[in-house]
């Protein structure tokens, strides 16, 4: 092996310092133990970047492996000459599983890989879900894939203008609040949608996030194309024993999230009651009990959250179905907007995947490049989407509240006697 | 396509990696030979410890016992403590086998990540988790950070979720994993404590694609481009292809161009700076035309989103200052000011109020009189949809801002 | 038609519109305007059959990928190596 050749970096040094986890640290004492080139260069690198305040990287076309449209991304250094161990520096998304479970004995093989046949440095994880294999040559990624696929059973994630990596919370594993099983959803429909998933397809990305409860943990509603939320439409369950135990300081409000700060004794008409965005709920202080009118409840999830030894949501269990949330590239940031308020839905959730298609085959018809579906609908409207495209009956869950202007685009079939209209018997009523 | 559902941990990870298969498998005549496709991720319920395969869906209840620790009570009568610890999301193959060794000590190798880029340790017994924690508290780097800040949970801060900057992306105006750092360093205490009015949640984008889901985080940092991109005629037309550079533009801001140089004629773009909103997409397909300006690039700070439906429904975040220098390695001001914003919050909020929460009850007008945040044009919205932003109400509070006469409204030149 | 032969179709419609359009990377809506009695869904997949076979190749533009003929325009990786020769 040629000589190793460190670099000077004083700045990026600095981030040595303080509590919290160093990844300079962690590098260097990497690339000292593996004798690894391209983690000296990477820090040379970025200290460049600290003095010069500009990164030093370039987009390549490289996109995935033979086949594949997604799963890598092309990355060239700009300073070939000083740092060659990481010319071409290469991503690669390796697809998580649903809440992010692992056995140790995968873990220590997809090192092993990675440390052969890559830089060693890693995400865990990226933003949109996947493992991030970080740093490797355009030689290597063909063998990475053949090692993924044939050692560890494991394939790549999503990018480009293909469906995107899909992602969950912790679901059923972990939480107690968890209303359908995400994990089982995001994995029949990561496998439905391979082909989506791993061959561009579409105008834009898409993604699919899942979160089994209104707390929305994986921000599904900020950051996902379909967004599924996991809701119950019967009466939140109460135990008022445990409920008066609350109100006598005996239980820790919130499971204790509040542990540090004395914030007085806790009172359930100012912490509970009150903050009820619906109104929906009472405290009866003469019989100690209380009363929620879960007619109104909208399913925020705060009594339960402070009060989980008491109260929890409903077991006619279900999820909601919304659509289009996008970051503020291009026309603005959209929230998620509600498409189908409440379903029943089972594995293999065949009617979900039908859905899908038919949004993606209206989008790919219609949708102009780089447009995502939010926006599509934001042109059309979400009343001709809904009906028009996917034969949806509008109801008022879809809405927050109605539309201020009345220029409705009444359509000709609509009015009474269509647009066809005689002028003869007009005149005759009104000479000219 | 799709492999079986396995109940059971794949034994094809008790072999060893084998690192000549991939050469003798791969054939690059014949791309298509040997080449297994589509199977999607292995099935996640072969990664759950058993404990947790057995009470999956019939969790009872949690409580936070310390910050970062969490008891978890089944039907069945189950208990299980997690342990949450924060990383620094870039790491190595070597920290994630330090994982891997604590996991295998004490959680029979199961071990987990959150959404926020936490690792979780699942241990069945109070007697496993006094170990486990006195074993995380004495891992440090060689330069003393802990390698697994507990914390984590309830009313603190949790860990950023962040994107690449400067250690791997094209298009940054900022560094992202040297700002987490600086910025998790300072606000260090919160992270393993319960001392806020809620759960605050803070991300950063190091350039305006947003990659992680700062519009809608309680506090975030974006990377702000502020020039438009160069046009280097000499090499554009040798570099790329002016169609596809033209294309990529999402404002239609470029249109091809011909100029001479020494006499030759070079085709080339320019780009109408009106339109530009700096986004680098250009950059993406034409390396002639970088955008990078260590001196003009510059840090946002928006406050007040949130994804959960906790409450109030969920909202975007709100950009409150602009143009804070861009200050490796440890961003000083950017620091200041978000540890000043989380304070100030801290002070006045309610308990369980969010950020956004707590803003919208007292009005912006009070949050930038008591964060003593200077008020510009900069935080108006002049994009789409603005209007809706502005005020169109006298429900307004009195603020320093308000004056007595006109003249005092009027710019002092 | 055959699928074969509405590859053929698919293909020699992008080589054309590559010949004369001055760009050698194209979107899924390029190709689309080209070849609009096509559904969408199966023209993806014609293209995607195409590029398994080799006879295309994808090109990415950072956030969503084009689809190029091996050879033709800028390669995916020799807008680097041209411009290391220079
Ligand atoms: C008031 C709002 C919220 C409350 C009360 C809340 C509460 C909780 C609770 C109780 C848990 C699970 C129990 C635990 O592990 O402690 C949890 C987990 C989590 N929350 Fe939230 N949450 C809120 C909002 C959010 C938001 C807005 C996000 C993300 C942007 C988020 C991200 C997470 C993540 C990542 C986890 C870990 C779960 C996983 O890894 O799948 N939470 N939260
Ligand atoms: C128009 C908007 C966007 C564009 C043009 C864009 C572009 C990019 C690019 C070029 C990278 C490569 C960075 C690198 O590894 O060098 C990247 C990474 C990534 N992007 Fe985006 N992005 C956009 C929006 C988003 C959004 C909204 C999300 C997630 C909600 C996202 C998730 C990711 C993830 C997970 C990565 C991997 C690296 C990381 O986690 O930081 N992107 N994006
Ligand atoms: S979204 Fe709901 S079900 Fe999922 S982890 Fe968060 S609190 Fe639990
Ligand atoms: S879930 Fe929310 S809306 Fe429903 S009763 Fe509880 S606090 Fe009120
Ligand atoms: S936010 Fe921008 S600069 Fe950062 S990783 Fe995403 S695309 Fe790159
Ligand atoms: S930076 Fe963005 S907006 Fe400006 S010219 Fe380039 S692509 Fe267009």
């Amino acid at each position: 092996m040629s000589e190793i050749k460190k670099h000077d970096t004083p700045m990026v040094d600095e981030l040595k310092k303080g509590p919290w986890p160093s990844f300079v640290d962690d590098i260097y004492t990497y690339a000292e133990k593996h004798k690894k080139q391209a983690c000296f260069d990477i820090m040379g690198l970025l200290e460049l970047s600290y003095i010069h305040k500009e990164t030093h990287w370039k987009h390549g076309g490289i996109v995935g492996v033979f086949g594949y449209g997604g799963g890598v991304i092309g990355r060239y250094c700009d300073q070939q000459e000083k740092f060659p161990a990481i010319w071409a520096f290469h991503t690669l998304r390796v697809h998580q599983t649903g809440a992010k479970w692992y056995h140790t004995s995968a873990l220590r093989k997809l090192c092993d890989m990675w440390d052969h046949r890559g830089s060693g440095i890693v995400n865990f994880h990226g933003s949109t879900g996947d493992i991030i294999l970080l740093g490797t040559v355009t030689e290597q990624l063909e063998p990475i894939f053949f090692d993924l696929t044939h050692q560890l059973n494991w394939d790549l994630g999503g990018s480009g203008s293909n469906m995107r990596t899909p992602a969950c919370c912790m679901g059923y594993s972990l939480c107690e609040w968890c209303l359908y099983d995400v994990q089982e959803m995001d994995y029949e429909l990561s496998m439905a949608f391979q082909d989506e998933l791993h061959r561009p397809a579409f105008p834009y990305k898409f993604k699919l996030k899942f979160s089994g409860c209104p707390l929305d943990c994986v921000a599904a509603v900020a950051r996902a194309d379909l967004s599924f939320i996991g809701i119950w439409r019967d009466n939140i369950r109460i135990d008022q024993e445990a409920v008066r135990a609350y109100v006598n300081g005996e239980l820790p409000p919130n499971s204790g999230a509040f542990s540090d700060r004395d914030w007085g004794p806790f009172d359930i008409k100012k912490e509970v009651i009150d903050f009820c965005p619906t109104q929906c709920m009472y405290w009866d202080e003469k019989e100690q009990k209380l009363y929620i009118n879960d007619q109104e409840c909208n399913k925020c999830m705060h009594c339960i959250a402070v009060m989980p030894e008491a109260l929890k949501p409903g077991t006619d269990t279900g999820v909601c179905i919304l659509i289009g949330s996008k970051s503020v590239i291009l026309e603005g940031a959209q929230l998620s907007t509600v498409l189908v308020p409440f379903i029943k839905t089972e594995p293999p959730y065949d009617e979900i995947k039908e859905l899908v298609y038919k949004i993606w085959d209206h989008w790919m018809e219609v949708g102009k490049m780089r447009e995502r579906v939010g926006e599509l609908i934001q042109r059309i409207g979400l009343n001709r989407y809904l009906i028009d495209v996917l034969g949806i009956e509008p109801i008022p869950q879809h809405i927050l509240m109605p539309r201020v202007d009345p220029y409705i685009f009444w359509r000709e079939e609509e009015v009474p006697g269509g647009w066809t209209r005689d002028i003869v018997e007009f005149r005759k009523r009104h000479p000219a | 396509m799709g492999l079986e559902k396995l109940k059971e941990l794949d034994p094809i990870y008790q072999k060893p990696y084998d690192p000549t298969l991939a050469e003798k498998l791969y054939n690059p005549e014949r791309p298509m030979e040997n080449r297994i496709t589509d199977i999607g991720p292995p099935y996640f319920w072969q990664f759950m410890p058993p404990i947790v395969q057995k009470n999956f869906g019939k969790w009872k209840s949690h409580v936070i016992i310390q910050p970062g620790v969490i008891k978890r009570v089944s039907e069945t009568g189950d208990t299980i403590y997690v342990v949450r610890c924060g990383t620094p999301r870039l790491e190595t193959t070597d920290y994630i086998r330090e994982i891997c060794e604590i996991a295998d000590k004490y959680c029979d190798g199961y071990v987990r990540w959150t959404t926020r880029n936490n690792v979780e340790f699942v241990v069945d017994s109070e007697e496993k988790l006094r170990g486990l924690l006195e074993d995380l508290k004495n891992r440090k780097h060689p330069n003393g950070s802990y390698k697994f800040p507990i914390g984590g949970t309830g009313a603190g801060v949790s860990n950023i979720v962040h994107t690449q900057g400067w250690i791997h992306c094209h298009t940054p105006a900022i560094d992202a994993s040297g700002i987490v750092k600086a910025l998790m360093d300072e606000l260090f205490e919160y992270f393993g404590s319960h001392k806020l009015p809620a759960k605050t949640k803070l991300a950063l984008a190091c350039c305006l694609n947003m990659c992680g889901a700062v519009h809608c985080s309680d506090i975030a940092i974006v990377g702000i481009h502020r020039k438009p991109p160069f046009v280097e005629d000499e090499r554009l037309e040798h570099v790329c292809e002016i169609p596809l550079a033209i294309a990529s533009c999402p404002l239609g801001a470029i249109r091809p161009a011909t100029v001479e140089i020494d006499g030759k004629k070079k085709k080339t773009v320019r780009v109408n700076v009106e339109r530009c909103m700096f986004c680098g997409n250009c950059y993406t397909m034409c390396p002639a035309m970088p955008l990078a300006d260590g001196e003009g690039d510059c840090i946002t700070i928006v406050v007040g989103g949130k994804v959960s439906n906790r409450i109030t429904p969920p909202a975007f975040s709100r950009v409150v200052l602009s143009g804070i220098p861009n200050e490796p390695p440890r961003w000083p001001t950017t620091v200041k000011w978000v540890k000043h914003i989380l304070e100030v919050y801290s002070k006045y909020a309610k308990k369980y109020e969010r950020i956004g929460t707590w803003i919208k009850r007292i009005g912006w007008e009070r949050f930038f009189e008591l964060a003593d945040i200077p008020f510009t044009e900069k935080t108006i919205d002049d994009y789409r949809l603005a209007y809706v932003s502005y005020r169109t109400t006298t429900q307004f509070k009195f603020t320093k801002h308000v004056k007595t006469k006109l003249e005092e409204y009027y710019i002092k030149k | 038609m055959t699928k074969e032969e509405l590859k053929d179709k698919v293909y020699k419609a992008i080589e054309e519109k590559i010949k004369k359009g001055g760009k050698s990377k194209l979107n899924i809506k390029d190709i689309q305007r080209e070849l609009p009695d096509i559904n969408p869904r199966e023209l993806k997949n014609l293209c995607n059959e195409l590029v398994r076979e080799g006879r295309l190749e994808y090109f990415s533009s950072g956030s969503t990928v084009m689809y190029g003929i091996p050879g033709m325009g800028i390669g995916v990786e020799t807008a680097f190596k041209r411009e290391e020769e220079e």
